[in-house]
């Protein structure tokens, strides 16, 4: 009888794999090793501004069937919110803006850290171009084609696409800030790179783009309210949903107007007819607060005679965070740490955080 | 196939000579012994007759069944029943002025073949984040044709009996009832593992009784659990569930009534490993339990028990259909995932909550007996899970990582990139070749926490950016009961009793794991999103940040995130009269009760800080904090004392009894219930604040039914029907909200149901001996009835998103009247016109309506042979209230339309499931002197894996349909049975 016990316990223990029995038996997981950092430093083949060269001209995004292998150190930090999804790299000939479409990166991506970006099935192309007087050149981005043709690129956003062309390298010193001269802000070799500049002017003018509800086409005049060509009385780099509140019913954007180009329909203080048709019963300033959001803010700055816009997300940590009065009356210059960027020829100013201000 | 059966070796079965022991005597005592279930006779059961803990005569019974022990002197005697294929069972009889004394028919209960683990059959369900319960049932009613038939292989589709919640059976161990406190949900897994020691058991359905409490409309079961009640001698088994856990080793010791008066009784058990079905589900769980009894002198009797089951085990959650499409494989679960090549799952049920009973009963005549039980339940139960700040969702299966985020063929959506939605379908599609994407990432996590060196105050390392949590609900709950029955005469039986509970609860959270990290701080990781430039608002502890100016630093086993307490009160008095003349027989009972709770906040919250000592605000940093208030002008406060909300519960239930010759009964009972809404169904989101729903109401219900039952000549048949109304519900969802970057609740009251039915079970003999057909069916008709009100919160704002608003489609959908070409039609005014007889109802989900089972039942010389095929139908998707609100339903454009309603409201309705399952066993004697037997039950022969057992709606809504007309729903998540599975047990007794 007990002999037959024992061989029942033992069969049964022999019927067992052993993966499963590993938390059974344990009760404890050893800790993975630790990072290790890829080399591919025999098979880079080409400088940052040797890709962006390569760049056919507006409105043509190269996909690119070459194996092409770049790499450049992060310069980016998603950290504080104000850059979001996407990953700058530089390296000594430029920077990029590689589109990974993550959040909350700067977990895997070190400031510092050198990446190697395969190149090959992605594409490069221009974010920001506009024809015309009033536009200008973009910058150029590293991302997926995108089918809709919206965009020239498409964030590389599914995890098999960003393991097979981002590799994660050693992780560095980071990035030295190149000081800009006045005239070098306008020269698109430095745009997507970190850089420093210094005295700037608080140029008394504001842009945002606010909707009547973020819920309805964006693209629509109707939908639509500039604050731009003058101060909008925005004290902070940006606004969240509340402090959004705060400003409108202030009442300082009372005189605000909805439409976009040739189609006006008055200020956002007047009934919402063209929203709600002629028997509206909501002012677009009552809708405009009932879907209140977060919203970006350009304040505009003065290099010497160059204007800088200091553009910030309203979803960025400190974009509520007062502007120092000093500042915005002009009475103090500041200098700024961040990354260069061009939209419609006009140079952007990226802040990565409030460190990035000094005065 | 991982299994192997086990070759059996050939045994002897024999019989056991029985002794006699006389005395000259006229008294005696006579009596038949019957089959409790199908009423034939038990031959050649031992009966011992014990006076005190002396043994005084042994027989055996007779092939009708019938024994006879003769020449016994006046006095009170214990006499015991065994039968290998029953439970062994006592009764109390008292010999009188030198007669026999007839005991007519003695009911034994068979020994449930497969029951062995019934009652922890089911895999734990992962449904923390989904804002959903899942507390399934387990069919009790062992005296039940209905409840033999399909107590083990309905559990496995989770059948619920009559439709009803788990909550509503009452389950007691020793007398006290054990559903907990909080939920209300059965207590099994207490006591899970020590199935020997709590094997001993009477239970009811429906309205009926029992002598240890009136119950409600969902039966009654009392576990004995007393050493004495413990089958006599040595056994163990060793059992095999490949749905379940590779291997339980159990063991049992029981001396039965020794001749000092002691018993004592010990069971242990381990059940460990995985199983076929679902990776990272596994067991690592002990048992012990130690018991003693001693019978003081005849009339008084004290028992003390001990027990606990100490253990963990993995957790299965539920994916969308697209993610089990994708791997080919149903029974996928997303919670684990490789961490140096060896499984892990993020979410582990790691329990200890023994029980401690004094158990005290008192006999002092034949037609009186009464006892008292005091039973403190204590310990720790714990539940892992991921938590990150600041970082991204750590979960494979995350709606943003799968195909369909990238493209789907629908404009509306947004979503039209082939060619990445291609990308994430090759990792989706090769889990082998892509484990890092397809499962939980664990070497990522630590990569994270070994490279965020960050300094917070004054610690300086390796910031953990992932942790495993372990979210606790820890008990302490003191009860006590006591109970009477007396029988004044033939004709009447009066039981009755009282009890009270008093519960504390302590709910909070500690790091189970930095993952790698060298620590973690207590802050509100949603709060720091919305209010991280006010550094209070986002403190958990704001007393804690006050005293030390910043937040506590945590290390593994600190407490953090939440700390509050639900206290509960409650006391109640009962009483059941059954008044027999003739055939006719009526019961009449009734129970009254108090019942109070509120909750205990612990932490302070800086969201919710509420006021200082002298009703101002809390200032800190020179900043003063928020004071919000609710309707009622009540401060919001995650700290102190809630309200106290006392409710007056009670029942009356009625019930006549009609026997018809000898072998046939009706019955029909009655039963008006009103009893309090549970602790968790009522607080807007305990977690964070003292805010309770605005309108308290009891839940009140009214359940009927009529029964007809036949038992003779090897028929065995009961056919029942039953109306149930059940008001006044309410129930709080919380699920975590990515739109709203934080936990949404959603409080619904005023739910009703309406349960309708007919049940019905019998047992056929046939022209071959000993082989029976068997047959079961269920078929109900259980809906909601009413619309209720919804309060939406979140976690980190006091405002309301909803105010107790109607869900205008939760009841049903309506069906609107196409014209010729397949248009909606209009009536003059422009509105579409509704076919008023054409609504769809909504059903009372996660049960099959209909399930029906037909089987042969073969059962001789200490063989059984079970076979069985059974059909289940009707069976709905749980709802979630979002969906069925016009804000859902109207869409960004505000404009409701016939095809959003049916779009947006519509109930799910799972496909109809057939399975085959085969039970078969075999014991056998050996050397006279051993017991070696086992129990072979193989499910789902058929090895059907398309078989939905559960599931829930997801309570979000796609948010990228900017200036379109519709909204669009998140992809339900689904839990499937296993396919083919068997449960082998071995069994010796010493």
């Amino acid at each position: 009888m007990r002999k037959f016990f024992f061989a029942s316990i033992a069969a049964l223990v022999a019927l067992v794999s052993c993966e499963e029995w590993e938390p059974v038996m344990t009760l404890s997981y050893d800790e993975p090793e630790a990072f290790v950092p890829v080399d591919m430093d025999d098979q880079v083949n080409m400088s940052i501004a040797e890709l962006k060269a390569k760049y056919p001209g507006h409105g043509t995004p190269l996909e690119i069937t070459e194996n092409w292998i770049i790499k450049g150190q992060v310069i980016s930090s998603d950290k504080s919110g104000n850059v979001y999804r996407e990953l700058y790299i530089q390296d000594a000939t430029g920077g990029i803006d590689v589109k990974v479409g993550k959040s909350s990166m700067y977990n895997d991506y070190k400031e510092g850290q050198w990446i190697y970006v395969k190149c090959r099935d992605l594409t490069l192309g221009e974010y920001g171009y506009k024809s015309g007087n009033y536009g200008g050149d973009g910058m150029l981005q590293l991302g997926m084609a995108d089918p809709t043709g919206s965009y020239e690129t498409a964030y590389i956003d599914v995890q098999l696409l960003i393991d097979r062309h981002i590799f994660r390298g050693k992780v560095d010193t980071p990035v030295t800030p190149t000081v800009l001269t006045e005239n070098q802000v306008s020269d698109s070799r430095y745009d997507g790179t970190l850089v420093t500049l210094k005295g700037l002017k608080f140029a008394d003018e504001q842009f945002a783009l606010v909707y009547v509800s973020s819920a309805l086409d964006t693209k629509a005049a109707n939908n639509r309210v500039f604050l731009s060509d003058k101060n909008w009385g925005i004290t902070t780099w940006a606004f969240s949903k509340n402090k959004f509140l705060e400003y409108i019913n202030s009442g300082i954007w009372d005189t605000a107007t909805v439409g976009s180009g040739n189609e006006n329909y008055g200020a956002i203080t007047g009934k919402a007819t063209a929203i709600e048709g002629k028997d509206a019963v909501h002012t677009y300033k009552e809708l405009m607060i009932a879907n209140a959001a977060a919203n970006s803010v350009s304040q505009y700055f003065k290099m010497g005679s160059t204007e800088i816009q200091i553009r910030t997300s309203g979803y960025s940590r400190f974009s509520d965070t007062e502007i120092d009065p000093a500042i915005l009356s002009g009475a103090k210059t500041i200098d700024v740490t961040g990354i260069l960027t061009r939209y419609q020829g006009a140079a952007q100013f990226t802040l990565l955080d409030l460190d990035g201000v000094v005065y | 196939m991982k299994a192997r059966l086990f070759l059996l070796s050939l045994l002897v079965a024999f019989a056991a000579v029985p002794r006699i022991s006389a005395q000259e005597l006229t008294g005696g005592v006579k009596g038949t012994v019957i089959n409790r279930t199908d009423r034939t006779a038990v031959e050649n059961a031992r009966l011992v007759l014990y006076q005190g803990a002396t043994e005084v005569a042994e027989v055996r019974s007779s092939s009708d069944g019938s024994f006879y022990i003769p020449r016994l002197d006046n006095g009170m005697y214990t006499l015991s029943i065994y039968s290998e294929e029953f439970l062994e069972t006592q009764v109390q009889v008292t010999v009188n002025d030198g007669y026999v004394k007839n005991m007519f028919n003695i009911g034994l209960t068979p020994a449930r073949k497969v029951s062995e683990v019934v009652d922890e059959s089911l895999a734990e369900f992962d449904m923390d984040d989904s804002g959903y319960n899942d507390n399934p049932t387990v069919l009790f009613g062992s005296n039940d044709v209905f409840s033999n038939i399909v107590g083990y292989n309905f559990s496995s589709v989770r059948f619920r009996q009559r439709g009803y919640l788990g909550e509503s059976q009452d389950v007691l161990l020793a007398g006290v009832k054990m559903n907990d406190a909080i939920t209300g949900y059965s207590p099994f897994s207490l006591w899970s593992g020590l199935n020997e020691a709590m094997r001993s058991k009477d239970a009811t359905l429906g309205n009926d009784a029992l002598d240890y409490g009136l119950g409600g409309y969902n039966g009654i079961t009392n576990i004995y659990g007393n050493a004495s009640s413990v089958r006599k001698g040595l056994r163990g088994s060793v059992l095999t569930n490949s749905a379940l856990y590779r291997l339980r080793l159990m063991a049992s010791y029981a001396t039965g009534v020794m001749d000092n008066g002691w018993s004592f009784a010990a069971n242990v058990s381990a059940r460990l490993g995985g199983n076929d079905w679902i990776d990272g589900v596994y067991y690592r769980s002990f048992a012990y339990y130690l018991a003693a009894d001693k019978q003081l002198d005849e009339k008084n009797r004290i028992g003390f028990v001990f027990f606990a089951t100490p253990g963990q085990r993995g957790a299965q959650n539920a994916s969308t259909q697209e993610v089990y499409d994708l791997i080919g494989d149903n029974m996928y679960n997303s919670n684990w995932g490789y961490q140096n090549g060896v499984v892990r799952n993020a979410r582990v049920r790691k329990t200890n909550e023994p029980v401690a009973i004094l158990r005290y009963d008192y006999t002092p005549t034949d037609n009186f007996q009464a006892g008292a039980t005091l039973l403190y339940r204590f310990g720790k139960n714990g539940y892992t899970a991921l938590d990150w700040y600041d970082s991204a969702d750590p979960r494979p299966d995350y709606y943003r990582n799968l195909p369909s985020y990238f493209n789907m063929d629908n404009d509306d959506l947004n979503r039209s990139n082939y060619t990445k939605a291609g990308w994430a379908r090759e990792a989706w599609t090769h889990p082998s070749l892509y484990p890092d994407i397809v499962h939980v990432n664990w070497d990522r996590l630590y990569t994270v926490n070994s490279m965020n060196y960050d300094t917070y105050g004054s610690t300086s390392g390796n910031r953990s950016k992932y942790v495993q949590e372990e979210r606790h609900v820890d008990q302490r709950d003191l009860n006590f009961a006591a109970n009477f029955k007396w029988r004044p005469n033939a004709e009447t039986i009066i039981t009755g009793g009282a009890n009270a509970k008093i519960n504390r609860t302590e709910n909070y959270k500690i790091i189970a794991d930095l993952l790698g990290g060298d620590y973690y701080v207590n802050i509100d990781n949603f709060a720091d999103r919305d209010y991280g430039s006010t550094p209070a608002k986002v403190q958990n502890d704001l007393d804690y940040y006050m005293a030390n100016g910043s937040a506590e630093v945590l290390h593994v086993g600190d407490k953090y995130g939440y700390d509050y307490l639900a206290q509960i009160r409650k006391g109640e008095v009962w009483a059941n009269g059954v008044f027999s003349r003739g055939n006719l027989s009526t019961t009449v009972g009734a129970r009254l009760g108090v019942e109070s709770f509120w909750r205990e906040g612990l932490m302070r919250k800086g969201l919710f800080p509420g006021v200082d000592d002298n009703g101002n605000a809390f200032v800190v940093d020179g900043v003063a904090l928020d004071v919000a208030k609710d309707h009622n002008g009540e401060v919001i406060t995650s700290y102190g004392k809630s309200k106290v909300a006392t409710f007056v519960t009670g029942a009356f239930k009625l019930g006549l009894n009609y026997v018809l010759g000898g072998n046939q009964r009706v019955y029909a009972n009655a039963g008006w219930f009103r009893d309090a809404p549970k602790f968790n169904q009522v607080f807007l989101s305990p977690r964070t604040r003292n805010s309770m729903m605005d309108e308290l109401k009891p839940v009140r219900t009214a359940a009927y039914d009529i029964n007809w039952q036949f038992t003779g000549g090897g028929y065995n048949a009961r056919v029942t029907a039953y109306y149930t109304s059940i008001k006044d519900q309410s129930k709080v969802m919380s699920a975590y909200d990515d739109l709203q970057n934080a936990f949404s609740n959603f409080a619904l009251t005023g739910i009703d149901e309406r349960h309708v039915g007919v049940e019905v079970g019998v047992k056929v003999p046939t022209p071959v001996p000993s082989l029976f057909v068997q047959g079961a069916l269920s078929a109900g008709r259980y809906v909601y009835t009413s619309n209720p009100y919804m309060t939406q919160t979140v976690d980190n704002s006091a405002d309301l998103v909803i105010d107790n608003a109607l869900v205008p489609y939760w009841k049903e959908t309506p069906v609107y009247v196409k014209d010729a070409s397949g248009n909606y039609q209009t009536n003059a005014s422009g509105e579409f016109t509704k076919k008023v007889s054409g609504f769809q109802e909504h059903y009372v989900p996660s049960t099959p309506q209909l399930a029906a089972s037909i089987g042969l039942s073969y059962n001789w010389n200490y063989w059984f042979i079970d076979a069985d095929i059974q059909y289940f139908a009707e069976s709905y998707l749980d709802m979630n209230p979002l969906y069925r609100t016009d804000y859902a339903v109207a869409g960004p454009d505000g404009i409701v339309s016939p095809v959003e309603v049916e779009y947006m409201t519509s109930q799910e309705k799972f496909d109809p499931a057939c399975l085959l399952n085969l039970s078969v066993g075999k014991s056998w004697y050996i050397q006279r002197k051993y017991q070696l037997g086992f129990s072979l039950n193989a499910r789902n022969l058929l090895n059907n894996t398309s078989v939905k057992t559960g599931g829930y709606e997801q309570t979000r809504i796609v948010d990228n349909t900017v200036n379109k007309e519709r909204y669009y729903r998140f992809d339900p998540k689904y839990f499937y049975m296993s396919g083919f599975n068997y449960m082998l047990n071995i069994y010796f007794r010493f």
